[in-house]
C-alpha cells in the first residue's frame, strides 16, 4: 500500500465516519424506560416486604421476651402477682420490685406458713415492698419495740403462679 | 462521548441510576446510544441488529450500574466492550442469514445512500458505500479494530482496553486490516474498469 493509497483510504474511512450520527430509534429509549420504572417499582416492593418483614421479626422477639416462662418478669406481671396473695394482715404498698435470677435465691428467705401447701418453686421473682411493722409481727417476725411505725422494707419471694411462698427483710 | 464541565459525570450518571434515578439513566443513555447504535451497526450492516445491541447493552447496564469502573476506563469504552460482546454473539447467532455484501435491503445502505444521493454526490457515496461494504467483509477481529480506532476514533490504548488485549496487537491488526481494505478496493476498481 503506497503512501497516495493509504491517504485514499483513510480520506474514505473519516468520510465514512462523518456520516450524520445514527441514532437508535425512540423504540429502544421507550421499551428502557418502561423496563427501568418496572424495575424500579419491584424495588420498592421489595423495600417494603424486607421492611415490615424486619418489623414482624421485631415485634415476635419481644412478644416472645416479655411472655416466654422465664426467670424474668415484668414489673406490671410482679406488681399483679404480689396483690394477688399478700402476706396476712399485710398491706402490700409495692413501693418498688426488683427482678432478681433464680440462682441468685438463696435461703435467706423466711417461708411462709400457707406456702407449704403451694406447688414446688420452679421460677421465682423477688418483689421488693414496704411492709408495715404489724404485718411482720403478723408473719413470724420478732420485732423490738423500737421498731417504730414506720414501714419497713423487705423483699417478697414470688413462685411461678405468682404466689408469695417467702419474704426477708431488707432493713 | 465527550462530557462537558457543567454536565454529570458518567460516573454520578451511574451512581444516580443505581439509586434509582431514572432521569440520570436517561441522559446517560441519550449521551451514549449514538455511539453505540453506531458501532453496532458498522460491526453489523444490520439496523435491526445495531438496535436490539443497543438496547442490550443499556440493559446490562440498568442491571449493574455499578460494575462500571471509571479508574478502569472511560464510559464509552466500557460501553464498547459490551456492545463488543453482544455483536459477535448476534453475528455468530445470525452466521448462517448474514450476507451483508449483497444485499439490496440493507438498512445501513439505504440510510446512507438516501442522505448521499440528496447532496448529490453520486460518485462520493459509491466510494463510501464500497468502503463499507469492505468494512463489513472484513473477518470480525480486523473489523472491530476499524470501526473502533478509524470510524470512532479510540487511541489504541483504549481500543486495547475495549477489546482486551495489548496496545501492539491493536497495531499489527489495523495494519493488516487496512491493507486488506486496500486489497478488497483494488479489486472493486479493477471489477470497475
Amino acid at each position: 500500500m503506497n503512501e497516495h493509497e493509504q491517504q485514499q483510504l483513510m480520506d474514505g474511512l473519516r468520510a465514512l465516519a462523518a456520516l450524520e450520527p445514527l441514532q437508535a430509534s425512540p423504540r429502544v429509549e421507550q421499551t428502557l424506560r418502561a423496563t427501568f420504572r418496572a424495575r424500579a417499582e419491584r424495588r420498592r416492593r421489595t423495600i417494603w416486604a424486607s421492611t415490615a418483614a424486619g418489623f414482624l421479626a421485631a415485634a415476635a422477639a419481644i412478644a416472645v421476651l416479655f411472655f416466654a416462662p422465664v426467670p424474668w418478669h415484668r414489673n406490671t406481671q410482679a406488681q399483679q402477682a404480689a396483690s394477688e396473695r399478700p402476706a396476712p394482715g399485710a398491706s402490700v404498698p409495692a413501693a418498688q420490685y426488683a427482678v432478681v435470677r433464680t440462682d441468685e435465691l438463696a435461703s435467706s428467705f423466711y417461708p411462709l406458713p400457707e406456702a407449704d401447701d403451694l406447688p414446688p418453686v420452679e421460677t421465682t421473682l423477688v418483689v421488693r415492698v414496704q411492709l408495715p411493722v404489724s404485718s411482720l409481727q403478723l408473719m413470724g417476725f420478732s420485732m423490738g419495740e423500737d421498731a417504730g411505725a414506720e414501714p419497713v422494707q423487705a423483699e417478697v419471694l414470688l413462685g411461678q403462679d405468682g404466689l408469695a411462698r417467702g419474704v426477708r427483710l431488707i432493713q | 462521548m465527550l462530557e462537558s464541565p457543567s454536565q454529570p459525570s458518567d460516573g454520578d450518571l451511574l451512581r444516580l441510576t443505581s439509586a434509582g434515578d431514572e432521569k440520570a439513566f436517561l441522559d446517560f443513555y441519550r449521551r451514549h446510544q449514538g455511539a453505540v447504535f453506531r458501532f453496532a451497526l458498522q460491526m453489523s450492516g444490520k439496523a435491526e441488529i445495531a438496535e436490539e445491541v443497543t438496547q442490550d447493552v443499556f440493559m446490562v447496564v440498568m442491571s449493574a450500574p455499578k460494575q462500571f469502573d471509571p479508574r478502569r476506563g472511560s464510559a464509552g469504552a466500557y460501553l464498547y466492550g459490551i456492545a463488543r460482546n453482544l455483536v459477535l454473539r448476534c453475528l455468530e447467532r445470525e452466521k448462517p442469514y448474514l450476507t451483508v455484501l449483497d444485499d439490496p435491503d440493507n438498512e445501513y445502505s439505504g440510510r446512507l445512500a438516501g442522505e448521499q444521493d440528496i447532496a448529490g454526490e453520486f460518485v462520493q457515496t459509491e466510494r463510501i458505500e464500497t468502503l463499507r461494504k469492505a468494512v463489513l467483509a472484513l473477518p470480525p477481529g480486523y473489523r472491530e479494530v476499524v470501526v473502533l480506532c478509524d470510524l470512532h476514533e479510540l487511541d489504541y490504548a483504549e481500543a486495547a482496553g475495549v477489546l482486551g488485549c495489548a496496545i501492539g496487537t491493536i497495531r499489527s491488526r489495523l495494519h493488516r486490516a487496512r491493507a486488506l481494505l486496500m486489497e478488497k478496493l483494488r479489486a472493486v476498481e479493477r471489477c470497475a474498469v
